[in-house]
């Protein structure tokens, strides 16, 4: 593939990504904060916020399929995981974390079970959209093409 | 004269009487209008590689960040390395404390996560002060997503200097940083 198509394929995915919000500014800040010093910054992240992203979803699971459930440290992991996905900029998880909170402050375990399928469902998107943008960007440089500067 | 004064500054005087005619004591009415604090750059929202560069306040800075949360950590400590800060960065109360040692880097701003996993940030706070004489005070600003009014008083109790909210913006790390280190160097004046 020539690497005006993969450009094109870039912009696409980017744009389908804001438009849809599944990512917001902070993306586009980490992005700004990516130089000559260290070109792979956005990847390092984006890896941690992976890594990161199973093991809490995991305790989400673990905690939420105990016969008494504690809500306070499920709470907890919904917290945390709202923290990093709003520090890399990926919207739709952080929203659901948010209304997953007040399900546990409510003690709503119908409310939390929804919320943990929508955030699993929610992550998967932005992995999978987060993967492919990433992975068009290393096609583009190694064809010989740079990607458009972020506004 | 001082009648003369205060009508320069659109205000008034008068004297209050007691109950028997005398004149008890005096009433000022100034008003002020609230204007950000002289020697406080409030910068234009601007371009980002202009706020990076314009920032030389920052450059050789030693910070120490703590934080608990790999991703922010991550983030945050690329945002001060790019102010031109000297970063050292942990992920618990107890490595923020054992970062103080007398042969480690002289931390002037600590940027705080209250919600660390050992310590609560405001425990992390209270310790650093007992650490130190007070002539070589970090300053301290804690990181929160939640900025509701209890967090802003136990803020005040344990001498913490600053805030800033959660997810970082490089314009708010900048306000902040900015804002702090201006109080440091007026109380080192003093």
């Amino acid at each position: 593939m020539d690497v005006v198509q993969l450009l094109r394929q870039y912009i696409d995915c980017k744009t389908t990504l804001f438009r849809e919000g599944i990512l917001d500014d902070q993306f586009t800040q980490l992005q700004k904060l990516a130089d000559d010093s260290s070109p792979s910054f956005v990847v390092e992240v984006v890896s941690l916020f992976f890594d990161d992203s199973e093991k809490l979803l995991k305790n989400l699971t673990q905690a939420l399929e105990q016969p008494v459930v504690d809500f306070k440290q499920v709470a907890d992991h919904a917290h945390q995981f709202k923290g990093s996905s709003s520090s890399i900029g990926a919207q739709r998880v952080k929203n659901v974390c948010i209304a997953f909170r007040t399900y546990c402050i409510e003690e709503n375990l119908d409310g939390c079970l929804k919320c943990l399928q929508q955030v699993k469902h929610e992550y998967a998107l932005v992995k999978n959209k987060l993967e492919n943008l990433l992975r068009l960007e290393q096609q583009i440089v190694a064809a010989g093409g740079s990607i458009p500067p972020v506004e | 004269m001082c009648q003369k004064l205060v009508q320069l500054m659109q205000g008034k005087i008068w004297v209050v009487q007691n109950p028997r005619g005398f004149p008890q004591r005096m009433a000022l009415d100034l008003r002020f209008q609230l204007h950000p604090s002289l020697g406080i750059v409030i910068s234009e929202p601007g371009d980002f590689s202009e706020q990076l560069h314009h920032n030389s306040l920052f450059n050789g800075l030693h910070v120490l960040l703590a934080d608990d949360d790999d991703v922010n950590r991550a983030v945050t400590q690329k945002l001060l390395q790019k102010l031109g800060c000297t970063v050292t960065s942990v992920s618990s109360g107890f490595e923020c404390l054992s970062a103080f040692s007398p042969s480690g880097p002289p931390h002037k701003v600590v940027l705080l996560d209250l919600h660390l996993p050992d310590l609560d940030g405001f425990e992390v706070a209270i310790r650093i002060r007992r650490l130190r004489s007070r002539s070589s005070w970090p300053s301290i600003i804690a990181m929160t997503s939640n900025a509701s009014e209890d967090v802003w008083e136990r803020i005040k109790q344990t001498g913490i200097n600053g805030v800033v909210q959660k997810p970082i913006l490089l314009q708010g790390i900048i306000n902040e940083l900015r804002r702090v280190l201006l109080l440091q160097a007026n109380k080192t004046v003093l």
